[in-house]
């Protein structure tokens, strides 16, 4: 699997990892029943630290998005259209929701809000 | 499994410095990074383990086995790299790694000659003639090519061109993949470090000031702004704090109590932000006394 890693951004590795596979999954690279590679190939083959994979895999695991199976590894996780519906929404939400923050702190009504996101989504 | 390292109230005094007492473990598979200020007591410490410096007392036990330089079977599976060097001077390269091969049974001379074109040791020059640089690249491919179960390395890239340094750390990831070793990496540059380590033990004046998931400390600092208006603000777990009027900006040890405390002052417009793991470091040995 190839994540693009960065240490310049201000986003922790392991959230960059577990972001990176959700989307994978969530866009259907990777599908039901798939094999994530063992915490050390994924470690090695990315040259981080074996904790920080660790972590992430059972943050995904919390999620419902992979399972592990005791001695086999890690598997992508079976889930519903609406489930996986479910998921995008929430991380729509999270990532929607400080920028929102923002806009409000800096003076836009909801109004002006919703009015910018209904041109983004006119334009997509 | 018994512990890769295991070393109990270990100490060592010198007229003007005093090491420990230190108590360290490290688990089979784990890379401690033993990050420090230069005289913090890091090659003390490792030399220490490895027996070229004797400890006035405590325990260490390596792979489960007492350090006794009377019995020193253990040292087959430990690699050693630090600034002290043996090597026999009018002997080429080659043949000072042909030399140590017999006393090694997990030696691999495959291992040896691979290791050396990727550091890019000259394996024909004579050890004498070696650059700094290149000693550390001779000693690195004698402690590696023996498959140690056990590493310790002291700044072991001191000398190296960023090539060879990069090419160092691939081959220590590489080492990791079997799963059982465990590696013990002292620096005073904690970037080296920061990707390949799972912990990270903090020396600073002999002591060992903290010892920590590397994981948990990034989960756990932050820096976090807020707005509050009446008189002082006493935040236990807050290592700096500044204020401009009614903002201030904190940093925080441990992010979840002090967001906590905020809520109950009732700050506003408490914002986070993660800190990498280098600012975290300075913090840390800057001697917060909350760290």
């Amino acid at each position: 699997m190839l994540l693009d890693l960065t240490d310049l951004s201000s986003e922790p590795l392991q959230a960059q990892i577990v972001r990176q596979i959700r989307a994978h999954i969530l866009a259907g690279n990777l599908g039901a029943g798939a094999d994530l590679p063992s915490i050390r190939k994924m470690a090695s083959d990315q040259r981080i630290s074996v904790i920080t994979v660790q972590r992430a895999y059972e943050s995904l695991e919390r999620e419902g998005l992979i399972h592990s199976r005791r001695g086999k590894g890690f598997f992508v996780s079976e889930f519903t259209r609406d489930r996986r519906r479910d998921l995008a929404a929430e991380k729509l939400r999270e990532s929607v929701q400080p920028v929102i923050r923002e806009a409000l702190a800096e003076g836009l009504d909801k109004e002006a809000i919703q009015a910018v996101i209904g041109t983004i989504l006119r334009e997509v | 499994m018994e512990k890769a390292l295991q070393c109990r109230s270990l100490t060592k005094q010198f007229r003007d410095f005093t090491l420990g007492p230190l108590d360290l473990d490290l688990e089979p598979g784990t890379v401690l990074g033993l990050v420090g200020p230069n005289g913090a007591g890091k090659t003390t410490f490792l030399q220490c383990l490895v027996g070229l410096l004797r400890a006035d007392a405590g325990e260490t036990r390596i792979l489960g086995r007492p350090n006794d330089p009377n019995r020193p079977d253990w040292k087959l599976d430990i690699g050693y790299v630090g600034d002290l060097q043996v090597f026999w001077e009018r002997w080429t390269a080659a043949r000072n790694l042909e030399f140590v091969a017999q006393f090694y049974p997990g030696w691999s001379q495959e291992r040896a000659a691979e290791l050396a074109g990727r550091l890019r040791l000259p394996l024909e020059k004579r050890a004498k003639d070696l650059s700094t640089g290149n000693r550390v690249k001779l000693s690195l491919v004698m402690a590696l090519a023996r498959s140690p179960r056990l590493l310790l390395l002291d700044e072991p890239t001191s000398g190296m061109d960023p090539v060879v340094r990069a090419e160092l750390l691939e081959v220590l990831f590489e080492t990791l993949e079997t799963g059982d070793r465990a590696i013990l990496y002292a620096t005073h540059i904690l970037s080296e470090i920061s990707r390949l380590a799972d912990d990270l033990a903090f020396l600073d004046e002999g002591r060992l000031r903290l010892r920590a998931r590397k994981e948990d400390l990034l989960e756990r600092w932050r820096r976090i702004t807020f707005r509050h208006g009446d008189g002082e603000v006493r935040l236990p777990s807050v290592v700096s704090h500044r204020r401009e009027g009614m903002d201030h900006q904190v940093v925080s040890s441990d992010a979840d109590s002090t967001r906590r405390q905020l809520r109950e002052l009732g700050a506003e417009n408490i914002r986070e932000t993660n800190m990498g793991i280098e600012e975290i470091a300075i913090q840390i040995l800057k001697g917060g006394e909350n760290a």
